[in-house]
């Protein structure tokens, strides 16, 4: 059972997510709310077990850790029709249930408090694994337990695992409304540091695009969780199609990922899928070719991140790198067709300091999912845009920090202890790189990004002042 | 004349029937060939008639008539009179001559001399028919003589009326004359047709060609026609009958190998699974010369109808062709209905043994199967594959175990996707001994037969190993292996080197890509690293965009057309064809027909190598391994320190005090970039001779803006 992959689901967001996201795989491979393979999941050929093991009575058992520091969400699972799935050991609930009260230091240093008992959990698992290929973490990045202590759980798996891979489906919040959280600016900051140095791979899902598809694609008036869940878990297993349905390529995790990022900290992935549905609702039913599945797939309303940049910056955003994932059935000509139209048409604008053109990996719907549609379409790609959603927590922290807001609820708390706020400032420091980065892959000269002056790590560390030393360098 | 109980190439008769004349009718030439023209001392042999020494001038003239009539009658069935001799002629054993007797009535001798030919006619005729009956002459000559036996029997009857009628005294020969005339024209015919026959010695498809266009050449006679036409259809029976056994049962009846297919035992059906040239298939049935012209036109269809039922019989099928009573090959009249009897026959033994193939032995799926290993349309075995038998992969040639390789592939097999396929046991491994390149060059070698003087693939790469050597191996059987045959396994084979190879280098771009993110803390900013982990994303680009070209733009595609072909396919030689026609078109699709091409991206490919077998020292040597712990260290949050390696001074001396690590990196991008742009040139010239050479230049060369 080669190149397993090992899901964590940490908080009350990553839990509902992951909870959705293994329905679904259950769904597509035929297995039952119990775990059992349904007689009519006789085709074979897929992958159960990168997902899955198989126990003695040849239940099918998720590789998942379900962590929560409280006991709401992970009981009502407990409590749901799919209770038997989980292996009850993989389960962990804080022993006096607080829950980390939306912050991010409560969560990391509970994190640490529990350390043995979930890396306890983590080693049985990989040691059940034949060759772990890596871990993938379910959280969200503005409440207290899926940040704090997904960070804290981020920065041991790069420790203790440094060979494997990590990659993690991050719930950004909407940042449209005003949240009941309300450092979650700080919680952001300080999460988006581990993403950058401790993740191999993030897709970026944010709240904002989600509600937005929902309310604009699904013509939902108040679109529900549950209702932008099964959109999260929609895109998490089409973006594991590829493991779980073996083709021509991209057959392990790190042969999808090396080619979508490429340098080492730009690894934010933003996400597209079309056509999308909800449950329980009757959708017209449109022709789908995979021209067309491609082409939606590059309509900014169809992205699942919301890009906050001006209509300058906007047109200015480069693509690094475009996976397209289509699943269905579809003529193996139309592929070439439409990328050449696409290329003819110039919908895509790509960097200009290197080669890059939409990839495409051909992948089998499930059979045992009924669909509407014959084709459908998941896009992973590296934006530049993606940086103005960076910004944006950037200045929220700026604000707030100006202000000295709700500080004191982090000074509790041994890394803030005798108001340290070093960390606060380094994570800055690291995401203005990140922007600083990204922006500069706009520039064709990219590629000399820093290279003839070294001094320039020096100034450039802010935003504005790295602009210029670019348009200097070039 | 009958054999039934003896099939063997030519049974011996009795000696008798040849030694002893009486039974022939010939003893009349050569017993009696002393006749009194010869012996003119009168001596007598048959002294009962009195007035036999006499000569026949010393009779009134119709005295003389009478006894002439007698003599002629007598001739007509080849027995000598007493005043008309029969001579053979000297040196020819098929001519005779006919004398009277010079004192003779000079009107009657005339009428006499014309009825000669006749006489002469039927003796060969007789003749013919009785040599023709031998064994050795073969199924068509014997039915040809029993034709024409049973014509003689009419003509006996014939004399034996006239003389029926000689006897009531009603017979003049000016009667007898007139009697003769209608038979004289296909009575020469015919003598003609059998000269010609026994004088070239013709057997099988020769007589029933020589009567047809003898048949054709007499249009202008009715009679005649319609007689040689009525020789022809029996003469044809006997060959019909063989045909009937080949296109309804697929087997040669044929004990005097008259039949136009010939069988070439010595070839064995298992041969095909290591003959390169698949000789079973195209030689085991061959046409032969001397095809019958009504025939000649679908002897293709014949040869194949029996072959597709001898497959099915190999394969222990029992087939059964439908037989109607339309479906006897009885005549092969001009209305054709022989031809339409041999389509139908052909399209049942074709589609009878596309459905066997198809169904039973489950051709399309045994494909399926290849493709997902040879193919790599299912590569997640590969990549288990390669996980665990990486090290016995870079070991050199003669240190490779297959038997270690093969356990580890079945292992591979067995816990992958691969393992709900029934058919992935039949997969073995192999080691070749040469590189792609040479191999390509024998290929060429083979189906060109001509060397190609290629002087670069004498150059083996210094170190060859597995990774370059492997390749696997699929057990076909027969029936499949008439499809599947040793030359179209050995193209899969090929088309799964390249791609194993390129995956390959995939697999250690993503290594050195995973090495790169090993040093994400590190801000690397204007260093050598980063400047690495975008030269990694180049090459990564390239192999892929050269991956998917070859996967989704070459095989996939391809691989779907044979497919819909392979569904409207009416023969297994159709489908024979459409799988040829698939393969040669991935093999070009895949560069693999392109050597110079070839080379460029092998030789990009060992760059891709070389760098990434160096990312770990280009990594490790640009970082002070000290300062990397100290720097893990600072992740603790207990201990957080404010200046972090990111300080100026120590990104400094990061990227300075390796420039010889930089150095390494830009030399790699340099001839990196200038092997990729020379690519550009060549795909774009020789694009024009070979269009899908664009859909590669915009995968591996396009940027997307470019236009």
């Amino acid at each position: 059972m080669p190149r397993e992959i090992i899901t964590l689901q940490v908080g009350q967001c990553g839990n509902q997510i992951g909870m959705e996201f293994w329905k679904q795989l259950c769904l597509e491979h035929g297995i039952s709310k119990e775990g059992i393979l349904e007689d009519f999941a006789t085709q074979g050929g897929d992958r159960k077990d990168v997902f899955f093991y198989q126990a003695d009575d040849q239940q099918y058992i998720p590789r998942a850790l379900l962590i929560d520091l409280e006991p709401r969400v992970i009981n009502g699972i407990q409590n749901s029709e799919y209770r038997n799935l989980y292996n009850h050991e993989n389960i962990f609930v804080s022993e006096h249930g607080g829950g980390a009260g939306n912050n991010w230091a409560s969560g990391y240093d509970q994190g640490k408090g529990v350390e043995e008992a979930i890396m306890d959990m983590i080693d049985r698992e990989a040691d059940g694994s034949d060759s772990l290929e890596g871990f993938v973490l379910c959280h969200s990045i503005a409440g207290g337990t899926g940040s704090g202590m997904g960070s804290y759980l981020l920065e041991t798996l790069n420790d203790r695992y440094s060979k494997k891979l990590v990659q993690t489906y991050s719930v950004f919040p909407n940042q449209m409304e005003t949240s009941d959280v309300v450092v979650q600016p700080y919680n952001s900051l300080l999460t988006l540091k581990r993403l950058t140095l401790n993740a191999d791979c993030v897709v970026v899902l944010d709240n904002t695009a989600l509600n937005r598809i929902a309310v604009e694609r699904l013509h939902l008036t108040n679109p529900t969780f549950a209702q932008t869940n099964s959109l999260v878990s929609t895109v998490m297993s089409a973006s594991t199609t590829t493991l779980r349905y073996p083709g021509y390529m991209n057959n392990d995790l790190v042969g999808l990922l090396a080619s979508l990022i490429p340098t080492p900290r730009c690894h934010f992935l933003m996400t597209g899928y079309t056509p999308l549905t909800v449950e329980c609702q009757a959708n017209v039913i449109r022709k789908t070719t995979v021209l067309d599945v491609m082409r939606r797939l590059l309509q900014t309303k169809n992205i699942m991140v919301s890009s906050y940049a001006r209509t300058k910056e906007a047109s200015q955003a480069k693509y690094i790198s475009i996976l397209n994932i289509i699943q269905g059935e579809m003529e193996p000509t139309q592929v070439h067709e439409s990328l050449q139209r696409i290329r003819e048409r110039k919908l895509v604008n790509f960097i200009e300091w290197g080669p890059a053109s939409i990839q495409v990996a051909l992948s089998r719907k499930s059979p045992y999912v009924q669909t509407a549609h014959r084709v459908s379409g998941l896009m992973l790609a590296s934006h530049t845009s993606i940086r103005h959603l960076f910004s944006k927590c950037l200045s929220q922290y700026s604000l707030l920090r100006k202000k000295q807001a709700f500080l004191d609820n982090y000074r509790k708390f041994p890394m803030f202890a005798d108001n340290d706020l070093s960390e606060f400032d380094e994570s800055r420091e690291i995401l203005e790189s990140l922007v600083d980065e990204y922006k500069a892959c706009e520039s064709p000269d990219y590629i000399k990004w820093g290279m003839e002056d070294p001094d320039q790590v020096l100034t450039g560390e802010g935003n504005a002042s790295g602009t210029v030393d670019l348009k200097l360098a070039a | 004349m009958e054999n039934n109980t003896s099939t063997i190439s030519c049974p011996s008769t009795p000696r008798w029937n040849s030694e002893r004349p009486f039974l022939t009718g010939r003893f009349h030439q050569e017993t009696k060939s002393t006749s009194r023209f010869a012996d003119t001392d009168g001596y007598s042999v048959g002294s009962l008639s009195l007035g036999f020494e006499k000569a026949i001038g010393c009779y009134n003239a119709a005295v003389q008539e009478l006894v002439v009539i007698d003599d002629i009658l007598s001739a007509m069935v080849g027995i000598q009179g007493r005043y008309v001799s029969i001579k053979r002629a000297h040196g020819n054993e098929d001519k005779y001559t006919f004398q009277v007797d010079a004192s003779m009535d000079l009107a009657l001798q005339e009428l006499a001399k014309r009825v000669f030919p006749l006489c002469e006619n039927f003796m060969l005729i007789n003749q013919f028919v009785e040599s023709r009956s031998q064994f050795k002459n073969g199924l068509v000559n014997h039915a040809f003589a029993a034709a024409l036996r049973a014509l003689l029997l009419d003509y006996q009857a014939m004399v034996a009326q006239l003389e029926h009628q000689f006897r009531l005294g009603r017979l003049s020969l000016q009667g007898l004359w007139f009697y003769c005339q209608p038979m004289m024209g296909s009575m020469q015919a015919l003598s003609n047709v059998i000269q010609r026959a026994s004088a070239n010695n013709f057997a099988g498809s020769a007589v029933l060609n020589l009567l047809q266009s003898q048949a054709k050449a007499m249009a202008g006679d009715s009679g005649v026609r319609s007689l040689l036409e009525k020789m022809t259809e029996c003469a044809c029976n006997a060959y019909l009958g063989i045909l009937e056994r080949w296109v309804y049962e697929g087997v040669i009846d044929d004990p005097y190998g008259e039949f136009f297919i010939a069988e070439n035992k010595s070839l064995q059906k298992e041969s095909l699974t290591q003959d390169y040239d698949a000789k079973y298939w195209r030689q085991r049935y061959s046409l032969k010369d001397g095809i019958p012209s009504f025939l000649a036109n679908i002897s293709g269809t014949i040869l194949t109808t029996g072959k597709y039922l001898n497959v099915m019989r190999e394969c222990g099928h029992h087939v059964q062709v439908p037989l109607s009573e339309n479906s006897k090959l009885m005549t092969f009249g001009s209305n054709h209905r022989y031809l339409e009897c041999i389509k139908s026959a052909y399209d049942f033994a074709s589609s009878e043994l596309l459905n066997l193939i198809k169904e039973k032995y489950d051709l399309m799926g045994k494909l399926r199967s290849i493709k997902h290993y040879l193919l790599l349309d299912q590569g997640d075995f590969l990549v288990h594959f390669m996980d665990i038998a990486r090290d016995e992969l870079t070991k050199k040639l003669d240190e490779i175990s297959v038997e270690k390789l093969q356990s580890l592939l079945d292992l591979a097999l067995r816990t992958t996707a691969a393992a709900a396929d029934p058919c992935h046991e039949d997969l073995t491994c192999c080691v070749e001994t040469s590189s792609l390149l040479k191999k390509l060059g024998t290929l060429k070698d083979r189906e060109k037969s001509r060397p190609v003087p290629d002087d670069n693939d004498l150059e083996e790469p210094v170190s060859i190993t597995g990774l370059e050597t492997f390749s696997l191996n699929y057990k076909i059987r027969w029936p499949l292996s008439i499809v599947i045959s040793k030359n179209s396994l050995t193209k899969y084979q090929l088309i799964f080197r390249f791609l194993f190879h390129c995956k390959h280098v995939d697999r250690q771009l993503c290594g050195a890509w995973q090495a790169h993110q090993g040093v994400r803390a590190l801000n690397m900013r204007g260093t050598a690293i980063s400047r690495s982990s975008l030269l990694c994303r180049s090459m990564l680009k390239f192999i892929n965009s050269l991956l998917h070209y070859l996967t989704f733009e070459v095989i996939e595609p391809n691989c779907h057309v044979m497919h819909k072909r392979l569904q409207t396919a009416k023969s297994i030689d159709e489908v024979i064809q459409h799988h040829d026609f698939f393969l040669d078109k991935c093999l070009r699709g895949c560069l693999l027909l392109l050597p110079e091409f070839l080379k460029k991206v092998e030789r990009l490919k060992l760059l891709c190598l070389q760098y990434a077998a160096a990312t770990q020292w280009l990594i490790s040597s640009s970082i002070d391994v000290p300062s990397l712990v100290d720097f893990d260290g600072s992740l603790v949050p207990e201990n957080p320190k404010p200046s972090k390696l990111r300080t100026p001074s120590q990104a400094l001396k990061l990227s300075s005090s390796n420039k010889t690590v930089a150095d390494s990196i830009l030399k790699f991008e340099r001839e990196f970039n200038a092997e990729l742009q020379s690519l550009g040139p060549i795909l774009n010239s020789s694009s024009k001779a070979e269009p899908y050479l664009t859909h590669l230049s915009q995968c591996i060369l396009g940027t997307g803006n470019e236009q």
